[in-house]
């Protein structure tokens, strides 16, 4: 049986590094989830065991004692694989916890494979035109981190969960103290829309057109790596392995090539519409409907249609 | 006050050319650049030291000796040093190994503040300021996107971090790791004309294996904890697909496609 640690940072429903499980274990496991009560399933679940962090002790963002904390849970159950979620806070965590146990980590991990035996980690690299099949070296922990909606299991078990607040525990005291907690301004989440209207490289100073045909059609805008580094837009609309991941129903690709890195960011898209003057750019063979030809033309010419008929 | 900056140089991404045709990638003229969040970081410390003349910033990288001339034009600005850690030996270290060179050298400084980017354009993985935070016990914080000029002298720093929907402001004990984000306001100023050819060599250090108490088996491949085992093109499921153009035929395809899937109303 294989022991898992899973680190809970989103909502609690999210399963998406159960899903990972799924992929890379072929045989029994126990899974353990961690985090703060707000991220973890309140009842029965797919895990054996939840540990509540209690967040009167350990602020969220105390890296470091969230790190000694989840040594010192390792230490004494001695996980085979811990998991962590590629969010903002994921992110400076593992690390860190990957340098407590001295293992290896690999972030971002967007496809798995158990080859014999052994599990092989598949992430883009190199300008993300190539994916790397990455192996962790030494006794283990396995470590990595995986992107919310990346995976998702394919059979869920209710199990009764064991739910735990973990007491007997001395943080040191915080050398990060909050301040203060602002919401910005816009709240809209590319994640949510159920149809997006993406830009890319070939619409670029036309940016604003998007707008447009994403009021006619109720969806939102998101956009290439391409243009949020070239500060047209910002980087919450950016779709990818450096963005966000998105599921939405519809996906339109206008004068977006297809990067693996851009791809990666699209998981459960049901339907892509590709509008490109290169009717071969990787994004296409994806696409169940190809429109060869210049992006804001098609924008202009649908959105007139549809104004015309409603 | 004492500022490291760490500093990586990357290949410019916008200089890969992939031919889909014969499946390679085209590596020719590739320009190296220095990746745009640790410009920012440059940036802000350089600003401090505007704030506050007696700080001393001494930018930190690891890489192949190809970055000296790049490290010599920041070192014409005002930057008290330039450390380059470089070594064969250093070639293949995966984050684990990089984090713990770095902190080695850190290590044996007296540092107050310790400012990186948040991600690199290449590498992407966000893992090694956090992980020399951890060699080191020092707290960090990345996509910190402004840091309050006026708390620098109080042993006590306060900033702000983009967190997805929020901003939220922090207090934070030095010495500290902070990792800077892009969209924070600090941008690297240019060389003085009078100084554009100025002899900055003796500001350059470089540093290789034997300057560390590392073993040869602590660095590169050997002292690595995970391994590329091989890497490949990705080949795209193809679908079965409709082509149009954008001509009046096309558009009613598309317009009737998405009328017919619900999309439209
Ligand atoms: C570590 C790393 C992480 C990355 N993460 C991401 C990420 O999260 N998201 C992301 O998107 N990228 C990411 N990238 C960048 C990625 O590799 C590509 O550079 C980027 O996706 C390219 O964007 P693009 O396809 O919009 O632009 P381009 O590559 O410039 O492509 C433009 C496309 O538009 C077409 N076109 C040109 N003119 C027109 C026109 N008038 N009308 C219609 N079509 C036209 C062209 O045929 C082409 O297919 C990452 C890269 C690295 C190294
Ligand atoms: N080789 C290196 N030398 C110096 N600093 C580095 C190096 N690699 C990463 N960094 C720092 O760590 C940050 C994040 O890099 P990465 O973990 O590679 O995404 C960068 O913005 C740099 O500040």
């Amino acid at each position: 049986m294989k022991k898992i640690l899973i680190y809970c940072d989103t909502k609690p429903e999210d399963l998406s590094l159960v899903g990972a499980v799924e992929l890379m274990v072929d045989e029994e496991v126990s899974l353990t989830a961690i985090g703060y009560k707000e991220h973890c399933p309140s009842g029965n679940s797919v895990y054996d065991e939840i540990l509540l962090i209690d967040d009167q002790k350990i602020m969220a963002y105390d890296t470091m004692n969230l790190c000694d904390l989840i040594t010192e849970v390792h230490q004494k159950n001695n996980y085979d694989i811990i998991l962590f979620p590629s969010t903002q806070l994921g992110r400076i965590l593992a690390p860190r916890v990957a340098i407590a146990l001295h293992v290896g980590l690999v972030a971002d991990v967007t496809d798995l494979h158990l080859n014999h035996g052994i599990i092989e980690m598949i992430r883009p690299a190199y300008s993300g035109k190539l994916l790397a099949h990455i192996e962790a070296l030494g006794t283990g922990p396995l470590m990595m981190s995986v992107r919310p909606g990346v995976f998702q299991p394919k059979a869920v078990q209710l199990k009764s969960t064991n739910i735990r607040e973990l007491h007997g525990y001395q943080p040191k005291p915080s050398q990060i103290i909050l301040l203060q907690t602002r919401l910005k301004p816009s709240t809209e989440d590319i994640r949510d829309s159920k149809i997006l209207i993406s830009g890319g490289g070939g619409v670029l100073e036309h940016f604003d057109h998007l707008e447009e045909l994403a009021t006619l059609l109720n969806a939102q805008v998101s956009a290439s790596r391409r243009v949020v580094d070239s500060g047209l837009v910002s980087r919450r609309i950016q779709v990818g392995q450096s963005g966000k991941t998105v599921s939405p129903k519809l996906y339109i690709a206008l004068g977006i090539s297809g990067s693996v890195q851009h791809i990666e960011g699209l998981k459960n898209v049901e339907t892509i519409i590709a509008v490109n003057t290169n009717k071969n750019a990787p994004i296409c063979s994806l696409a169940t409907l190809v429109v060869e030809g210049d992006a804001v033309d098609f924008i202009d010419k649908l959105s007139t249609k549809i104004k015309k008929i409603v | 006050m004492k500022i490291v900056c760490l500093i990586k140089f990357i290949p410019d991404v916008e200089d890969f050319k992939y031919d889909h045709e014969r499946n390679v990638l085209i590596r020719e003229k590739m320009n190296q650049i220095l990746n745009p969040e640790d410009a920012v970081a440059v940036a802000f410390a350089l600003n401090v030291k505007k704030y506050y003349p007696s700080t001393t910033i001494e930018l930190v990288s690891m890489g192949p000796q190809s970055i000296i001339p790049k490290l010599e034009e920041l070192l014409r600005l005002d930057l008290d040093q330039a450390t380059l850690i470089t070594d064969l030996a250093f070639v293949g270290s995966d984050t684990y190994a990089t984090s713990r060179i770095i902190a080695h050298y850190l290590n044996k400084h007296k540092v107050d503040l310790i400012l990186t980017g948040t991600h690199t354009l290449d590498g992407d993985t966000s893992h090694v300021p956090a992980q020399i935070a951890q060699w080191l016990g020092l707290p960090h914080l990345s996509n910190v996107n402004s840091i309050h000029m006026n708390s620098i002298d109080l042993g006590r720093l306060e900033l702000s971090v983009d967190h997805d929907q929020e901003i939220m402001s922090f207090a934070v004990s030095t010495p500290a790791v902070l990792s800077l984000q892009k969209e924070a306001p600090y941008k690297l100023p240019y060389v003085r004309f009078e100084d554009l050819n100025k002899d900055v060599s003796e500001r350059l250090k470089m540093l290789s294996l034997k300057d560390f108490d590392l073993k040869r088996e602590d660095v590169g491949f050997e002292g690595s904890k995970t391994k590329v085992i091989k890497t490949f093109a990705q080949t795209l499921k193809k679908q079965t697909k409709i082509e149009v153009t954008t001509d009046e035929a096309g558009i009613q395809t598309v317009y009737d496609y998405l009328k017919d899937k619900g999309f439209l109303k």
